[in-house]
């Protein structure tokens, strides 16, 4: 075998290689459904995290409410925000749940998504920083120098801390944030791994009743009372072709939390069908609220809060990012 | 197959739920929460009346044999022609060998962005890292097959298809078995973490998801116990298969001792 032919054998793969990658890209499946109701499109997939914020989607699906508007609805378990956006991007979901921390931060990166209804307020005792039983950590103050567990850095957990640490004298630099998913956060801090954790329900009651934790903290007092943390998203593109849909798509959604905000039975009628949350434990955590209409003035502190923490570089107008349905009723 | 050494497996698996027991209630549960073995066995024994579970297994060995016999399709063909054709191998050889140590679970971010459908998704990344070891392995069988057989066969004026039927594929075929049993271990570990990272409407990793958001880590556990039951069963069936098939070849290479 001479030198030549080896070189240019390689040359010939590389370039074989590089026209394979340049055809990807797929092309839009077609949703030629006949139209029911001038819907237009009567199936959707919409994906939700299997927790109890996302309640309604489970409630609409269970009443008939999604039916009564010609909907056929198919949830889709999702595993957080930053797989969501390429999945709604991308057509495999139409709509999807959202935080509105990663909603707003992906929104300033110039990503078309809007937000078409709310789901999940906090509140009171709903996302506690907890620490173990014998932790010499008595108030937020002495969290000085510890390292804090969080589900996800710079998201809704590092903005909350900071706000309860800014009240003690704190800021994010005196504290050590640290990565850990819920399930593992109780564990990890038993094993010494941190010191503390922002912890939300189901985990609160678990890591009280098998670890015997505290609650060093509210998060959701003072500046975040209250403070709205997830909704419904879609891309702007979808929003525009789909409106019908979307207006159904409101409405059952906006009936459904209001049978949530309203009798908290039915929200732990779905738990078991759903989560893994069993019925003993839906019985016994402690739920946050559920608005029923996408208001843009309450979900502008969330946006300001970043803006104020410098999550967000600029400030956001969340009213350019709401579509709200038509008119109520 | 006697019974002996069966006897001594099943010793050894209870020896070690018995000390994993004692570890987990004595000293473990002390200071963390974690599910006894006892309390994972009982829930993995449950979970095939769960009907969602069991829609879930169903789909995650469906995207498994479907992307497996996928893989077998293209990698087998794919194998056999470089192997039969050196300067296109010679080509190719540096692309894949710069492919195949990318860890298949780092690519699943990249399908999910550039494949729209969820199932598709799974299946082309099951696809993609079951490739490697039938490619590699048919590479190696082609490779090795006797030169002096096919000259005998060149000898007697047969032609170069001829040759490939008749001698080289047969020859190549048990290692190409042995690829395929290494891929269908592989495309169980990408069946099961697609859906972890990516979740969907079903499936043993999307059970675990909802699983660990609802605190359950025993069920996380049983669903596990369960991917490594049907992970040790295809292993069997495809191990039984190929002494079956090429029993000559495993008493060659001195499979018989075991």
């Amino acid at each position: 075998m001479t030198r030549i032919p080896r070189c240019r054998a390689l040359i010939l793969g590389v370039a074989v290689a590089l026209s394979l990658t340049a055809c990807g890209g797929g092309g839009e499946s077609a949703d030629s459904t006949a139209n029911t109701g001038g819907l237009e499109k009567t199936t959707i997939k919409v994906g939700a995290l299997p927790i109890p914020d996302s309640v309604s989607l489970y409630i609409a699906n269970a009443k008939g409410f999604f039916k009564e508007e010609g909907l056929t609805v198919e949830p889709v378990i999702i595993t957080g925000g930053a797989v969501a956006v390429p999945m709604i991007e991308s057509g495999e979901l139409d709509i999807s749940m959202t935080n509105y921390v990663s909603t707003f931060a992906a929104v300033s990166k110039g990503k078309k998504i809007k937000l078409v209804a709310d789901m999940y307020q906090a509140a009171e005792n709903n996302f506690n920083i907890m620490v173990p039983k014998d932790s010499p950590i008595k108030t937020v103050a002495d969290l000085k120098g510890k390292t804090i567990l969080v589900n996800n850095l710079n998201n809704i957990a590092t903005l909350a801390v900071t706000t309860q640490l800014k009240v003690a004298g704190l800021t994010a630099e005196d504290v050590k944030f640290a990565e850990k998913p819920f399930p593992e956060m109780g564990n990890a801090i038993a094993g010494g791994q941190a010191d503390a954790g922002w912890i939300t329900e189901p985990f609160i009651t678990a890591t009280q009743s098998k670890l015997g934790f505290r609650k060093l903290a509210d998060t959701m007092t003072g500046e975040t009372e209250n403070l709205p943390i997830a909704g419904w998203m879609a891309t702007e593109e979808w929003t525009q072709k789909h409106p019908k849909t979307l207006a159904a798509y409101q409405r059952a959604i906006a009936k459904a939390q209001e049978l949530a905000a309203s009798d908290r039975k039915e929200i732990e009628a779905r738990l078991p069908d759903y989560t893994k949350i069993d019925a003993q434990t839906a019985s016994v955590i402690t739920l946050g609220t559920y608005p029923s209409e996408l208001n843009a003035d309450r979900l502008q502190k969330v946006a300001d809060l970043m803006l104020e923490y410098k999550y967000l570089d600029k400030p956001i107008d969340v009213k350019s990012i709401i579509v709200a349905p038509p008119s109520a009723g | 197959m006697n019974g002996a050494p069966l006897t001594r497996g099943a010793i050894g698996v209870a020896g070690f739920l018995v000390i994993g027991e004692l570890v987990v209630r004595l000293w473990v549960s002390r200071a963390f929460d974690f599910p006894a073995p006892s309390v994972i066995l009982y829930e993995a024994a449950l979970l095939p009346l769960d009907p969602e579970f069991l829609q879930g297994m169903l789909v995650t060995v469906g995207n498994w044999g479907l992307g497996l016999l996928i893989a077998i399709g293209v990698a087998v063909p794919l194998g056999v022609l470089l192997g039969a054709l050196p300067p296109v191998e010679q080509a190719v050889r540096p692309l894949v060998e710069f492919l195949r140590p990318i860890p298949s679970v780092a690519i699943i971010p990249l399908a999910i962005l550039l494949i729209p459908n969820n199932s598709l998704m799974k299946v082309s990344v099951i696809v993609y890292a079951s490739l490697w070891p039938i490619l590699i392995n048919t590479l190696y069988g082609m490779h090795d097959v006797d030169p002096l057989a096919k000259e005998s066969m060149r000898t007697f004026g047969f032609g170069p298809l001829a040759v490939l039927t008749r001698v080289s594929l047969p020859s190549a075929a048990p290692f190409v078995a042995t690829g395929v049993r290494i891929a269908a271990g592989i495309a169980l570990v990408l069946a099961v973490s697609a859906e972890l990272v990516a979740g969907g409407v079903n499936g043993l990793g999307v059970f675990a998801v909802a699983a660990g958001a609802g605190n359950r880590m025993d069920l996380i556990m049983a669903a596990a116990l369960w991917a490594g039951i049907f992970g040790v069963l295809a292993n069997v069936v495809l191990q039984l298969a190929e002494r079956r098939l090429f029993r000559w070849h495993w008493l060659r290479t001195g499979g018989a001792r075991t």
